[in-house]
């Protein structure tokens, strides 16, 4: 009951091998497949096998791998119908691996399988000196290599307040807050401005598995029951998908290198590692006890559902007052964070206590900066074309 | 140098590794090292509390206390703490799977401590200073359920 | 853009911590004493903290004594059968079974002056709720090398409760022809075991056969195990065995319940650890199972049983603090070391270590998994765990992970066209149908399932051609094997042979050349 290395013949039927083959003794095994190298590749069976697959352990040649992890891809957008041709889709692009592989293989399927599609690529600048500017080069550069027409949106622009300035306000500690809030509402105003009909972003099959364990343990069951959903869409915000939800996360870097794509790496210089652990930690640690846990968990995620008596409960989705983006409450989360920045408040809106403590101190004053109104679709502005269209 | 007797009880198949033996009468010095350092034991085989037997009243089970002060110059003292005693025990006592006991400074997640009947929680974990003649229950929750 | 890299940035990762205890030291019950022990951020005294426990284990588990609700606000408490109660030796089961002991089984009941019982008769501890109760321990020191025999150790540790039946099961059982006999009262000679591949290790395929030749139980349980590719793998079908054991048992023995020691963080842990192993379509029967009568095939015998585990609102702290200030005996768990690694033993250090730091963590994992229910119907059980079965796993499998490709273009128009059921060919049926498609998506995974890590072999116990399966692994004859849906649909699943992949696509393929 040992750990047993794969058999690269795994899971493959092998009529081919008699059973007189068959060993009884596993060290005898062992011994036969350390002389058998070099391995040839458990799907095509003819290439040398050059990498071990992380998802299913299966030695494979580098077209193998390169075929598999697009088809797979592939087969995702087809199942869940992510797109209708025609369809203007922004891929989120930060830079780093995830976004970079998505535009290389977006842009290959789109081609291999005629989807129609019309490509942009969409970048948020939060304002990190050292940080988002490198990466926002790499993203120039894609936009040359793919052809792509690019969109960079500015935390400086739409909320007036850089990164920088918040963690200048505020410290360290709870800017991870700010930024995810602020993030997920520019992409939706880029989008908005790209007048695209949907946005796809990079998170894959480790982001996915992290989120439903991080959602059973805060106990967020509105998050828990959309979180591996594929396509989700709010009253009249863009579509968003993910189409690598079922790609590993080592798969993506294995895919990046063997394409020598250009990426960008670096660790943001505010993410207070502090932090780092619980979930992340626990899932990297359940891959290596048995690598199909990524995978499983996600099929736990999909396989249920919130109690019909629950999801009755549930609070209606509505608009934000001050900037009409989608929100639980009367005001967005990006809005109530703004707003305590702009009040000075900035470290007391996090929770909820301290934001009926903002509350308390009276009604937000009229010269205060607020999130321009949000309306989708908007008519496109300054969007940035490669060089050789303009 | 004075001296604290504390009285140790070790349950939940916690007693497991300490020798199989539940209860441990424990003398300390009232001062000592405030980084924990575990002093060699002096003269080094001369004591074996493990085989001492803990009866009641508890006598003193670890030998002639040693003054863990002595020879440390100018090392920082603290009054006895529970904090102390937890090294102690791991140094002294505890004869096999010392990360089953403790993790860092504190316990391993999952046992239970109470000082005189109570939750260390309430009394500053392991930071509560230590009386004479105090109880002090380590109970494993992991050995099973 | 997926993110900026820091698994925090999205707010749906931050936890917030709180203080242990922000009200004072005083008991918040009693607002008198000052506290004894600290339970997710609430102070209580030791006076008012036993009664507490007594109260969340009567909560948990009076609602499910009576075989339905009933009208009446407060019914009398009157269950259909026996009770059996699941000993593991360990905390949780040795609190549960004092619990259940004092609450419904210990002696007569008190009296007032007057010689009526005191409390009137409806309170539970003067109703003979179960007419009986055993405690049902399942030896497993046949499964790990070097593990010693404790089921007296286990007999002796309960003598302090007078009148309880003990009924000792071996792990084993679960592959001995005669204790099945026994359980189903029907003569069955057959075992069926699954082919392994020349690894020895099952293979994709999972194809069953009949047994050749006959082990003795605690030689076909080593070969079952041995053949597992995991120790996560290990872990799961062990719990499966016990489990099942003691459902079996309680069935016989005319039990109305089954009672588990699970402590609200014994069950956080299993939840996750569920959730980890792709368990999301059963995690309701991680909280409450009802098993109806006839479920297993040949069992004639018992009405319904219902599975419940009375402690779940009470952490693994309380069942500490109130096993030891009421002085029972905890004979600890037979040590599991090698059965509690992998995932089940990974999940079980991460929540207690999250325990400590979050202390409301566990509870959450309970209430946030109460709320869930599985998506789409069920298409029967699986013939291993007895957990319901979800449709279309081999799909969904063959979809997210491609595995084989012989040919590239068969695969590229394979994914180009939407994957179509196909139905059983009349001549399979002769043979034994692969196991795959009978088999819950955890078990699929726990049989076929393999480790990225190095091997360290130990030499294996027993090496056996092929790989013997538990005793209530049975065919059903083919009406029974077609699983039909609520609504009447019928959902026949098999794999496609290469072959029949190619045969079905023919229309779309080009010649080869």
């Amino acid at each position: 009951m040992d750990e047993s290395d794969e058999d690269p013949k795994t899971g493959l039927r092998t009529p081919e091998n008699p059973s007189s083959l068959r060993l009884h003794d596993r060290s005898h095994l062992d011994h036969t497949v350390l002389v058998m190298a070099p391995m040839s590749c458990a799907l095509c069976q003819n290439a040398k096998a050059i990498l071990k697959r992380p998802k299913t352990g299966q030695q494979i040649c580098k077209e193998c791998f390169f075929f598999v992890f697009e088809t797979e891809v592939h087969n995702t957008i087809i199942q869940a119908h992510l797109f209708e041709p025609g369809d203007r889709v922004a891929i989120g692009a930060s830079g780093g691996k995830d976004s970079t592989v998505l535009a290389y293989v977006m842009k290959t399927l789109n081609e291999r399988y005629n989807y129609g599609l019309e490509l942009f690529l969409l970048s948020i600048d939060e304002g990190i000196t050292g940080y988002r500017d490198d990466s926002l080069e790499t993203v120039k550069r894609n936009q040359q290599q793919y052809n792509m027409p690019l969109k960079i949106l500015s935390y400086e622009e739409l909320y007036g307040w850089t990164m920088d300035a918040i963690v200048a306000e505020i410290g360290k500690k709870n800017n991870c807050t700010f930024c995810g809030v602020f993030r997920r509402q520019a992409l939706d105003r880029g989008a908005s401005a790209l007048e695209v009909d949907h946005i796809v972003t990079g998170h894959n099959a480790d982001d996915i598995a992290e989120t439903v364990l991080m959602n059973i343990m805060r106990g967020d069951i509105a998050r828990l029951g959309r979180c591996t959903q594929i396509c989700t869409r709010g009253e009249d915000t863009i579509k968003r998908s993910k189409p690598f939800k079922y790609a590993y996360e080592k798969e993506i870097v294995m895919y990046a290198y063997f394409k020598k794509l250009d990426y960008f790496s670096t660790e943001c210089i505010y993410s207070p590692d502090a932090y780092r652990g619980h979930a992340r930690t626990f899932l990297k640690d359940l891959e290596a006890a048995r690598p199909s846990a990524i995978i499983d968990i996600i099929h736990s995620g999909e396989a249920f559902e919130l109690r019909e008596d629950i999801k009755a409960t549930q609070k209606q989705q509505q608009t934000c007052k001050r900037c009409g983006y989608m929100s639980s409450n009367d005001l967005c989360k990006a809005c109530t964070l703004l707003e305590g920045l702009e009040r000075g408040m900035a470290g007391s809106v996090i929770t909820d206590r301290a934001r009926k403590k903002l509350d308390a101190m009276g009604p937000a004053p009229d010269n205060l900066r607020t999130i321009p109104h949000f309306q989708s679709p908007r008519p496109a502005v300054s969007i940035q074309s490669p060089s050789q269209e303009s | 140098m004075s001296t604290i007797t504390v009285k140790v009880e070790f349950g939940g198949g916690l007693e497991l590794l300490f020798g199989n033996k539940r209860v441990h009468s424990i003398s300390l010095p009232s001062f000592v090292p405030a980084d924990n350092t575990i002093a060699p034991s002096s003269p080094p085989n001369s004591e074996t509390p493990l085989l001492a037997e803990s009866d009641d009243p508890p006598l003193p089970a670890n030998g002639p206390i040693p003054d863990p002060m002595k020879g440390l110059g100018e090392m920082k003292a603290k009054p006895l703490d529970v904090q102390y005693l937890m090294h102690y025990l791991r140094s002294r006592l505890l004869t096999e799977r010392p990360e089953l006991f403790m993790d860092g400074d504190t316990v391993r997640p999952g046992v239970l401590v109470l000082i005189n009947d109570t939750d260390w929680e309430l009394e500053g974990e392991g930071t509560y200073e230590i009386s004479d003649g105090d109880e002090i229950v380590f109970i494993s929750t992991l050995h099973g359920g | 853009m997926a993110s900026c890299g820091n698994p925090i940035a999205d707010d749906s990762a931050l936890m917030l911590s709180r203080p242990r205890f922000d009200k004072g030291k005083h008991c918040v019950k009693c607002k008198l004493n000052l506290g004894n022990i600290v339970i997710r951020h609430a102070v209580y005294c030791r006076d008012c903290f036993t009664p507490l426990v007594i109260v969340k284990f009567r909560r948990a588990l009076e609602p499910h004594v009576n075989a339905n609700a009933g009208t009446s606000k407060r019914p009398k408490l009157k269950a259909s059968g026996s009770l059996v109660l699941g000993f593991s030796g360990g905390l949780g089961s040795a609190v549960l079974l004092d619990l259940v002991y004092k609450s419904y089984f210990a002696g007569r009941p008190p009296t007032d002056e007057n010689g009526d019982p005191r409390g009137g008769i409806n309170h539970p501890r003067n109703v003979s709720v179960w007419t009986s109760c055993a405690v049902c321990y399942v030896e497993v020191s046949s499964a790990i090398p070097e593990a010693h025999e404790r089921t007296e150790e286990m007999r002796s540790a309960l003598a302090s409760y007078p009148n309880l039946k003990f009924i000792p099961l071996r792990l084993e059982d679960a592959f001995d022809e005669s204790w099945w006999c026994r359980m189903t009262g029907n003569p069955d000679m057959s075992q069926l075991t699954l082919e392994l591949g020349k690894d020895g290790l099952p293979t994709e395929g999972l194809n069953l056969a009949h047994s050749s030749n006959t082990l003795s139980p605690k030689d076909a349980l080593r070969a079952f195990l041995t053949a597992l590719p995991t120790p996560t793998a290990v872990s799961r079908a062990i719990q499966v065995l016990i489990r099942l054991l003691m459902f079996f048992t309680a069935q016989f023995h005319g039990a109305s319940h089954l009672v588990l020691g699970s402590s609200l963080t014994t069950l956080a842990v299993s939840l996750v650890s569920c959730v980890a192993q792709g368990g999301g379509h059963a995690i309701r029967e991680e909280f409450q199972e009802e098993w109806p009568p006839g479920l297993s095939p040949g069992v004639e015998r018992g009405g319904s049983v219902r599975v419940v585990r009375p402690l779940r609102d009470v952490t693994m702290k309380e069942c500490a603090a109130f096993a030891w200030w009421n002085g029972i005996r905890v004979p600890g768990r037979p040590r599991l070391t090698r059965v509690i690694t992998g995932i089940p033993g990974l999940t079980k250090d991460f929540v207690v270590r999250l325990e400590k730091d979050y202390p409301s963590t566990v509870s959450t994992i309970a209430r946030t998994c109460a709320k869930l229910e599985p998506k789409g119907t069920s298409v029967g059980e699986c013939w291993f765990c007895y957990s319901h079965l979800q449709g279309g796993l081999a799909d969904w499998k063959a979809r997210i992970s491609i595995r084989s490709h012989p040919n590239l273009k068969v695969v590229e128009r394979l994914a180009s066209s939407s994957p179509a059921d196909s139905s059983v060919h009349p001549d399979q049926t002769s043979r034994l149908p692969p196991l795959d498609t009978h088999l819950c998506y955890s078990c699929i995974t726990m049989f076929t399932s393999r480790s990225s890590r190095k091997s360290s072999f130990a030499p294996p116990l027993i090496h056996h051609q092929d790989m013997p399966l538990p005793r209530w692994v049975k065919p059903q004859d083919a009406e029974e094997a077609i699983p039909v849906s609520k609504n009447g649909e019928l959902w026949v699943r098999s794999r496609q042979s290469e072959k029949e992949c190619r045969e079905s696509i023919a229309d779309f393929l080009l010649p080869d050349n």
